[in-house]
């Protein structure tokens, strides 16, 4: 398995509440809604070629990890992880946004993420 | 008790730790009424933390349907309404949430192991007890695919090692997996983690069990 992924699949094409976040500043009403989020690979897992996204605020971590899995092309027997604040793993159901205004410092959110093989 | 240098971080638990932690954990609980008490067998200093939670689930979970493959579901949480998509069917069901779930958490430390693990038992509210199946049915979609690889070495029915009563138990062979990038990452960031704090966050949601985010950052490590 390489290092770095590939590029997106057409999930997300598919899934415009997750998208690369722009370099240059994005109209006002659309920075309300989504936050920046920095991904970054821990372990063994697979790094991110494009590691900061723009991310709907009532995304969940669920759906957040379903989408990094997919990028990442992880099989069905591997399990994503997500961590905030390093070392605590947010509930899937936990939306982004309140993540990033607990967690969040310098306009991101950083989420670490691993990966293991099977569970139990 | 780290040093600053790259020491391999253990994924390992003493007991005493393991304690300390929980009385940290417990604190918390209490502060913000997170429902967690600790539970002492008589004539012995072994113990553990227990939590009960009522879980409104959708009417699948209880009756024997075959397993739909769910592309995107929004979360049901506490809705009282679920929009299920059905991927074979292609046909969206309106599933009413009309059953409350007792489940009822144990956190022991294992001798064997050296680390925490999770205990748990479901009932209905007239005290029916779940059935391993139900209980599957009732892990969060989050984990369900994966669990479904390896179902056997994961959930299991446990005779509880302190109360000697039935109940389920997160397999916890496979800690170190997701315990020791937390780990790694806090010492790498000259932080000391609640070992239960970042443990039960990872493995509680499997099973419906969520620690608040508050815990992460007001509960602090053993001295």
């Amino acid at each position: 398995m390489s290092d770095n992924a590939e590029s997106p699949t057409e999930t997300q094409k598919d899934d415009p509440s997750i998208q690369h976040a722009a370099t240059e500043q994005t109209g006002a009403s659309d920075e309300k809604k989504k936050i920046d989020v920095l991904l970054k690979a821990v372990g063994d897992a697979p790094i991110m070629k494009t590691k900061k996204w723009s991310v709907e605020r009532g995304r969940t971590v669920q759906s957040l990890a379903q989408f990094i899995s997919r990028f990442l092309k992880l099989e069905a027997s591997e399990q994503l992880f997500i961590y905030v604040n390093q070392s605590f793993a947010p509930s899937p159901d936990q939306e982004v946004g309140v993540l990033f205004e607990c967690f969040g410092s310098d306009g991101k959110l950083v989420l670490h993420y691993c990966k293991s093989q099977a569970w139990g | 008790m780290m040093a600053a240098e790259r020491n391999p971080v253990s994924c390992y638990l003493d007991e005493r730790t393991f304690r300390l932690c929980c009385q940290l954990f417990l604190q918390h609980s209490e502060t913000i009424k997170d429902g967690w008490s600790w539970e002492q067998i008589k004539g012995t200093d072994e113990g553990f933390m227990k939590k009960t939670l009522l879980i409104p689930v959708k009417s699948s979970v209880l009756h024997e349907q075959p397993e739909s493959s769910v592309q995107d579901e929004d979360m049901v949480t506490d809705n009282i309404q679920a929009n299920v998509e059905d991927e074979t069917a292609g046909v969206q069901a309106v599933c009413e949430i009309h059953a409350v779930l007792r489940y009822e958490y144990h956190v022991l430390y294992s001798f064997s192991y050296q680390i925490p693990v999770l205990y748990f038992r479901a009932s209905a509210l007239d005290g029916q007890p779940l059935s391993l199946e139900e209980v599957w049915r009732n892990v969060h979609l989050n984990y369900r695919q994966r669990l479904q690889q390896g179902p056997w070495d994961t959930l299991t029915q446990q005779e509880h090692p302190l109360l000697g009563q039935p109940f389920f138990m997160l397999h916890p062979c496979r800690t170190e997996e997701f315990m020791k990038p937390a780990l790694d990452l806090a010492q790498a960031e000259n932080k000391r983690v609640n070992y239960i704090v970042t443990w039960l966050s990872v493995v509680g949601p499997v099973i419906r069990l969520d620690v608040p985010l508050s815990y992460s950052t007001e509960v602090s490590a053993p001295d």
